[in-house]
């Protein structure tokens, strides 16, 4: 588990240099909008992933984190961007600070480096869902079935998974196809076999049987079983018959390709058929081809990538996943293709299958022509042979089939010349020779017979090869697509239930029979939600906006909680709730606190009032939030915390800047007035516009906190508690007579004048206006845990209390 | 943190070492694929699926 300590910024993004302290804590960032929030998330992101998901994914082609992660100042000096982040890692109870160069976003430099910790962070690397921004919550909502699913297996990276299924797939095929060829081969090797025994099915017995009979007229010993190792012409001295015919197989050799080679025009015809009309179809369709085309070549470069750069066109890529992501972004734009590239590989799987059948028949025939000095023809068989084998691999690729168009669709068995009539000639050259011996008939026959045994035989071992392949990537695939089917199922099913449960609870009474349904079917995932107990409807039927924001969210932490379980302990939040209304954020925040105790989140937020119901709701402090006021190029954020405030205005009056000390005190006071006024439940006039003057908002507040310490003291009395009465009373004296509060009015006046009056002061008359009002702020915070005082319940409080509750002060008097 | 990339992985090598129905060392040689992190390749697995049995009599 890992949770964020400290981050240090430089000139990366819109962020010139920052340092943030998340203390291990739930920790909120305001401000309006470009004001660099996003850039912390960016930044954070980097240094734990050396990725930026804003860089990275659809729309975001042309961007690179070595060319827009850096400042935009900075983009020629790669080396000055850089993070430092230092994370507690709670399994292995350590510290360790992260940083990593826009430079070399691959590689950390680590401290303290000890390979337990560098095996943790490159566990977090592997996950860099841990950010979501409002672009992905709207993606998982606002979108169709498939699109949908497509969004959640992009957060669940279930592309990975799905590549996964498409090679054990691809070699599932593979192995298909050769196990075809390999049962052509035993089927052209056993009618071989056959056709030279002259038995009708091949049977041990009714082999042995041929065989014996010549064995007897040779007076060789009969074989009783026919075993692995069983020669046919064993006792035949050696060579002898081996270099001869058998004149009456012979025959049949030639007749069974008499037969074969008038119909050779038909081979495959089917096959050939169908390619040859899906060719044309691509043909006249230059959109499809180019599809096609870029599909062969997309998948070609998807089995090359190997690296950051395009195997393809030696493009320089930010990282290997953001390549493939586009290369896989292409391959899914062509589904069409895929179905005409699927049965032209298929087609061309089956043409091979009958080749080497018929080509088996031609090698016996090339003897024959051998042995009867027609030496040419020989030749002339072989290199046919050779040409229809050649065609084999050239029928495995679409570019390759495409290549082959011309000649399939003419005499692409291409048949030599004068074949028939050669083959005619042969046939009576044969015939024409005496009849052989007994001896020399059996002689030949039993070493021809052998022959074709032991070529029968490898063709069975290839096949069997084949064949237990053939199975084990079916048993693997089916194995791998069943678990991968049971835990979706699975998941989806948890993840249903735990997002309904979230967006009752974000919602309470409104939507107490909310519920939803995620059905997985055929690659999509539909997403079904209850509207008012009316039905089942997609969400974007009849839910408001705001709605929709609020289910974005609670499916993406049911999906992290199904994912991550215990370990879901770091989650960033970039803008993700801005349209929930006040009412459901509060829900929202003790949706947080109660079901992710374990998980710290970094929310930012370009709405004032929400970051001010996270302090309300105690999601955040005021030490783990802040709020940046403005950005400009030249600083990035301008920064706005409780934290080192005053430190800032003394540095500047060290240095007489008064005009900047004023500044910074101003932003302060605007920023706590604002603050406490909430908390206190203060009431300053009703402006409509929301754009409150600090001696309005302040004056409202010292209003305010008078009347709670005055019935915090009377309170007191009435339950006896001297210690609590006395306090308040001291800060009601103190209230009463303290320079600040006194002087609110006259110095906290409109912006205007108050710039200039402030900017025309001496440092030594600034210095007792700054003193006075930090004295006065320090009245509203507690000096052991450092949080502003707050009221509970905010409505008719009952209590003022800071965050770690040594400041608890009952406001109820004790009844009589 | 295992990405459910990895729990199914895991749980397919498991369920094939279950089954028995495919050789123990073509099983190592899928993990091996499987873990080490690299796009798995379809002729690699095409090598493994053909390997012979350890037990296999040649």
């Amino acid at each position: 588990m890992i949770k964020l300590e400290t981050i240090h910024i430089e000139e990366m993004r819109g962020i010139k240099k920052l340092d943030l302290d998340f203390q291990k804590q739930t920790f909120a960032i305001y401000g309006p909008n470009g004001s660099g929030k996003s850039g912390v998330i960016d930044a954070i992101e980097f240094a734990l992933t050396g990725q930026i998901g804003r860089l990275t994914g659809r729309g975001t082609k042309g961007l690179t984190v070595g060319q827009h992660g850096p400042h935009v100042d900075k983009v020629k000096f790669p080396d000055a961007p850089f993070v430092e982040l230092k994370v507690f890692l709670s399994d292995l109870n350590k510290s360790v600070t992260i940083r990593r160069m826009i430079s070399s976003p691959k590689k950390i430099t680590v401290v303290p480096e000890d390979a337990a910790l560098l095996a943790a962070l490159a566990d977090v690397a592997e996950h860099p869902e841990i950010t979501l921004s409002r672009r992905e919550i709207l993606r998982f909502i606002l979108v169709e079935p498939a699109k949908r699913s497509e969004e959640i297996q992009a957060l669940l990276r279930l592309e990975d998974i799905g590549e996964t299924r498409s090679t054990l797939n691809t070699a599932q095929n593979r192995l298909v196809t050769a196990y075809n060829e390999a049962d052509a081969l035993v089927k052209s090797r056993k009618s071989a076999l056959q056709l030279h025994l002259q038995i009708p099915v091949m049977k041990p017995a009714l082999l042995l049987e041929a065989v014996n009979k010549r064995r007897k007229v040779l007076g060789l010993p009969e074989i009783d079983e026919l075993k692995k190792e069983t020669k046919l012409d064993e006792g035949l001295v050696a060579g002898v018959g081996a270099a001869d015919l058998n004149k009456e197989s012979a025959l049949r050799d030639i007749q069974a390709l008499v037969d074969a080679e008038q119909k050779s025009g038909d081979l495959g015809k089917k096959e050939v058929q169908a390619i040859v009309a899906d060719l044309s179809k691509i043909e006249d369709d230059p959109s499809l081809l180019a599809a096609l085309q870029q599909r062969d070549f997309v998948e070609k470069g998807l089995s090359l990538v190997d690296k950051a750069e395009c195997p393809l066109c030696d493009a320089p890529w930010p990282d290997t996943e953001h390549l493939r992501g586009h290369l896989k972004e292409k391959l899914a734009k062509s589904e069409q293709a895929k179905k005409i590239q699927d049965a032209l590989l298929k087609n061309g799987s089956q043409i091979s299958a009958k080749l080497v059948q018929f080509t088996g028949l031609l090698p016996p025939v090339a003897k024959i022509a051998d042995v009867l000095g027609e030496k040419d023809f020989s030749v002339l068989i072989s290199g046919w042979k050779n040409k229809l084998e050649v065609l084999k691999p050239e029928l495995t690729s679409v570019d390759k089939i495409r290549k082959l168009k011309g000649q399939l669709e003419g005499d692409w068995v291409a048949k030599p010349e004068n074949f028939s009539a050669t083959l005619a000639g042969l046939d009576e050259k044969l015939k024409a020779k005496p009849d052989q011996t007994a001896t020399i008939d059996a002689q030949t026959f039993l070493t021809t017979a052998q022959v074709r045994l032991s070529d029968y035989r490898d063709a069975l071992r290839e096949n069997e090869t084949a064949v237990a392949a053939k199975a084990v990537a079916k048993i693997a695939y089916d194995t791998y697509c069943t678990v991968l089917e049971e835990e979706l199922n699975a998941l989806y099913k948890e993840v249903q239930d735990d997002f309904g449960a979230f967006y009752r609870a974000l919602n309470g009474p409104d939507e107490e029979k909310f519920i939803a349904k995620l059905t997985p079917t055929a690659g999509s995932l539909s997403l079904d939600v209850n509207f008012y107990g009316r039905g089942m409807f997609p969400p974007a039927a009849y839910h408001s906006e705001g709605h929709q924001d609020g289910m974005g969210v609670c499916l993406y932490l049911a999906l992290m909680k199904r994912l991550f379980g215990e370990k879901f302990s770091l989650s960033l939040l970039d803008d993700v709730v801005m349209s929930v209304d006040s009412a459901h954020r509060y829900e929202f925040c003790k949706l947080l606190k109660t079901h992710f105790q374990k998980t710290q989140f970094i929310i930012t937020t370009h709405d004032r009032l929400w970051a001010q119901q996270m302090r309300s709701a105690g999601l955040v402090t005021g030490k783990t939030s802040i709020e940046f006021l403005d950005w400009n190029i030249a600083t990035g954020p301008l920064v706005q915390s409780d934290e080192g405030v005053w430190e800032e205005i003394e540095a500047a009056l060290a240095k007489g800047k008064v005009d900047s000390a004023g500044a910074a005190l101003r932003r302060h006071l605007e920023y706590a007035a604002s603050m406490l006024a909430d908390q206190l439940g203060a009431r300053p006039q009703y402006r409509a516009d929301g754009t409150y003057e600090l001696d309005d908002m302040m004056t409202s507040v010292l209003t305010r906190i008078k009347k709670l310490w005055g019935k915090a003291a009377v309170a007191a009395k009435s339950w006896k508690k001297e210690g609590d009465e006395k306090t308040a009373n001291e800060k009601i004296h103190f209230l009463a007579t303290c320079d600040g509060a006194a002087r609110v009015e006259q110095w906290a006046v409109n912006k205007s004048v108050h710039y200039n009056v402030w900017a025309n002061f001496g440092k030594g008359d600034f210095e007792p206006v700054v003193n006075a009002f930090r004295e006065l702020m320090d009245c509203f915070r507690c000096k052991d845990c450092g949080s502003w005082i707050y009221v509970v319940p905010r409505v008719n409080p009952q209590s003022l209390r800071c965050a770690c509750a040594n400041m608890n002060f009952n406001l109820i008097e004790k009844k009589e | 943190m295992k990405t459910l990339f990895q729990q199914i992985g895991e749980k397919f090598l498991s369920r094939l070492a279950e089954a028995k129905e495919i050789d123990e060392k073509k099983i190592a040689q899928l993990r091996v694929l499987f873990t080490d992190g690299k796009r798995l390749k379809a002729e690699e697995l095409v090598k493994i699926f053909s390997g012979a049995d350890a037990d296999q009599i040649k």
